[in-house]
């Protein structure tokens, strides 16, 4: 339930700065063309959405197994070789997280120390910033996850995004809707799409 | 000493499986804290950095977002029709046909395994039925869908652009010509084989049926002209040209062809209907389905997956961003320079040498991946032997058009297997030949700089510079 929901906000959140970015770059170009104005804060506020979209779709990238590794070699290892390797390169993983949670963290409370603030938009910048601590501890939670699925050995290794495997979904989608439908002289009303 | 540190990290943990952005980062901050004086807050500032102040990074989400609206079965058959109207009256037109759906589909999709799925499944088993050899037609198919990332606008471009810091727009000009030259080299190819073996023709459908399939298959050819438009013509940025393109991806697979979403299914003119009535009812129901897609599940699926890809590419560029800065601060790539000017390596030489390990990096690693860890390295050698910035942009695309086709990690060879339901030593044979040409087509890209480099220069001298 608490999983389901999780998802929902991680997958909600995601689509949300995707979308708001690419209306706010799109309302930009219309406000110059059409209006011939611009609007002062669009850019910075579009940047610090892609910073957010990024640090926080990190750890939901290994949730769901979004990023991309070699593992053509670890793969040919025997099982219980391939887990060790995957718990060694997740210590390592969390090792980074670390670093990068106590940088950052020392990094914050000194921007929060002296109170700058963002160039257009009048905020502290240690808030937009906050995401660089927060991301981090969020992949930690994620790998500390992945971690324990391969000590009880539900998982071997990294789950990697496998782009030919996700075109065979349009080829799927594709034999099923007609299977090879490639003349369409011989019944042309046949394209749903008419645009004529 | 800091080389091989930086290295052997990096290859250490990317070989025992850690995700590619994760093997950057880290090889990155361990050999900063171990060489240099920089403390953990200002590498974390760099990395923010890296994420929220390159302002042309976001043109590739928008670009995933458009391609994610159109890379449907939809598009692709729509392409097709029109591909074969054009061209399938010549011998071997049929496969003709494909290569130029290919191109189409893969400058709107801007992904190559995407490409060979969405044109292979249709295509492939058309030529079969019209007499083609099928390791013909899969072979086919397989090269032409790498054209995906060379033409323009291609997501891979915007990487090397990324990695670079060259501008994106030039790159977007210069892959049009060789995209263009090796859709043709492929179809001459055909046509010869076409001649030898006297494979079939279609029958020519008419002016009519040409235009009607042309006018169906500009909404999602108008991607091109728009994004390709508004670079080339100077007017908007790529990032901008990205936004617009995303937006007008999604009016055309919601409302347009109506693939997907709240408005799937629904016809322009229902039988019977006058055209007062049917323009209404669309009006009204296109207003409906704007706000109706935000909860629509497919629609929703299309904003996730593109978040997913994006997401997963920029953090790998974010951390790139911080290996290309330990790279830049321990003066790497000058040492390596330097030492090649001492070996007396000629400009020629040293492409030869790019070419290799490229094709070899190829074998095991995604073509985004090898641009961000190698271009930061090979881009100021190249620099040094007066190689155009352009062109190495070009060379490296190209060979990770090639990296997609040799095993064991070739994108389009599991998709090809997968859509003939051959095995791989068999997808690997059908594909040889043509990658052969692929093959040439590299030495061509490599040695004759003018073929990447005449558009770019031409649009600058159009525009006065």
């Amino acid at each position: 339930m608490i999983k389901k929901l999780v998802s929902h906000f991680e997958e909600g959140f995601l689509s949300l700065l995707l979308v708001s970015m690419t209306l706010l770059v799109f309302a930009e170009v219309v406000a110059r063309f059409g209006f011939n104005a611009g609007i002062h804060w669009a850019q910075e506020a579009t940047l610090l959405m892609a910073a957010w979209f990024v640090l926080f779709g990190a750890s939901y990238g290994v949730k769901v197994g979004a990023h991309i590794g070699v593992d053509v070699f670890v793969k040919m290892l025997p099982a219980n070789t391939h887990r060790f390797f995957t718990l060694l390169a997740i210590v390592l993983c969390l090792i980074y997280c670390g670093l990068f949670v106590y940088g950052s963290w020392i990094y914050l409370s000194k921007m929060k120390m002296i109170g700058i603030e963002m160039e257009d938009i009048p905020i502290p910048k240690w808030i937009p910033m906050s995401i660089l601590v927060i991301g981090f501890v969020l992949l930690i939670v994620r790998f500390l996850q992945l971690g324990w699925k391969v000590v009880i050995g539900q998982a071997y290794g990294f789950h990697f995004a496998d782009e030919a495997e996700e075109s065979m979904e349009i080829a799927k989608g594709l034999k099923e809707s007609s299977l090879g439908d490639i003349d369409t002289h011989s019944n042309p009303n046949k394209d749903k799409g008419d645009k004529s | 000493m800091t080389i091989a540190v930086l290295f052997i990290t990096l290859f250490f943990c990317m070989f025992i499986g850690m995700p590619i952005a994760v093997a950057l980062g880290l090889s990155s901050v361990a050999t900063i804290l171990m060489f240099s004086n920089d403390s953990l807050a200002s590498v974390s500032l760099k990395l923010f950095e890296a994420t929220s102040e390159h302002y042309t990074l976001l043109a590739i989400p928008f670009f995933i977002l458009s391609s994610a609206f159109l890379s449907t079965g939809g598009v692709a058959k729509r392409l097709i029709n029109f591909a074969v109207d054009t061209v399938g009256h010549i011998r071997g037109g049929l496969a003709m046909a494909s290569v130029m759906a290919c191109m189409l589909f893969a400058a709107v999709s801007g992904s190559s395994p995407a490409t060979v799925a969405a044109i292979g499944t249709i295509c492939i088993a058309g030529m079969v039925r019209s007499g083609y050899p099928q390791s013909f037609a899969a072979g086919v198919i397989a090269n032409a869908g790498t054209l995906g990332i060379l033409i323009p606008p291609s997501i891979v471009m915007l990487v090397y652009a990324a990695a670079t810091e060259v501008s994106a727009s030039r790159m977007f000009m210069a892959g049009f010509i060789p995209g263009l030259m090796m859709g043709l080299i492929l179809m001459i190819a055909i046509y010869i084989v076409a001649r030898i073996k006297g494979l079939p023709s279609q029958p020519f459908p008419g002016f009519r049926a040409l235009a009607r399939s042309g006018v169906i298959a500009l909404g999602g050819m108008m991607l091109i002209f728009i994004v390709l438009g508004s670079i080339y013509g100077g007017i908007a940025s790529p990032t901008e040209a990205a936004a617009v393109a995303a937006v007008y991806g999604y009016l055309i697979a919601v409302i347009g062809y109506r693939d997907i979403g709240p408005m799937k299914g629904i016809p322009w003119q229902k039988e019977g209907e006058n055209y007062a009535t049917a323009a209404a009812r669309n009006t009204a129901q296109m207003l409906m389905a704007i706000p109706k897609s935000f909860n629509d599940p497919e629609v929703r699926k299309v904003l996730l997956d593109a978040s997913k890809v994006s997401l997963m590419l920029l953090f790998i560029i974010a951390n790139a961003m911080l290996f290309a800065h330990v790279l830049t601060t321990e003066r790497i790539p000058h040492t390596i320079a330097e030492s090649i000017i001492a070996w007396g390596l000629p400009a020629w030489g040293f492409l030869i040498v790019v070419n290799i390990l490229l094709l070899i990096a190829g074998n095991f690693m995604e073509p985004s991946a090898i641009i961000l860890i190698m271009a930061p390295i090979l881009f100021p050698i190249a620099m040094q032997l007066g190689i155009d910035p352009i062109h190495l942009g070009i060379i490296m695309v190209v060979n990770m058009e090639i990296g997609m086709l040799t095993p064991p990690v070739g994108l389009n060879l599991f998709v090809t297997a997968g859509i003939t339901g051959q095995n791989m030593i068999w997808v690997i044979k059908a594909c040889l030949p043509w990658l052969c040409l692929l093959l040439g087509f590299l030495m061509l890209i490599t040695y004759v700089p003018q073929i990447s480099l005449f558009l770019p220069e031409y649009i600058d001298k159009l525009n006065g510079y």
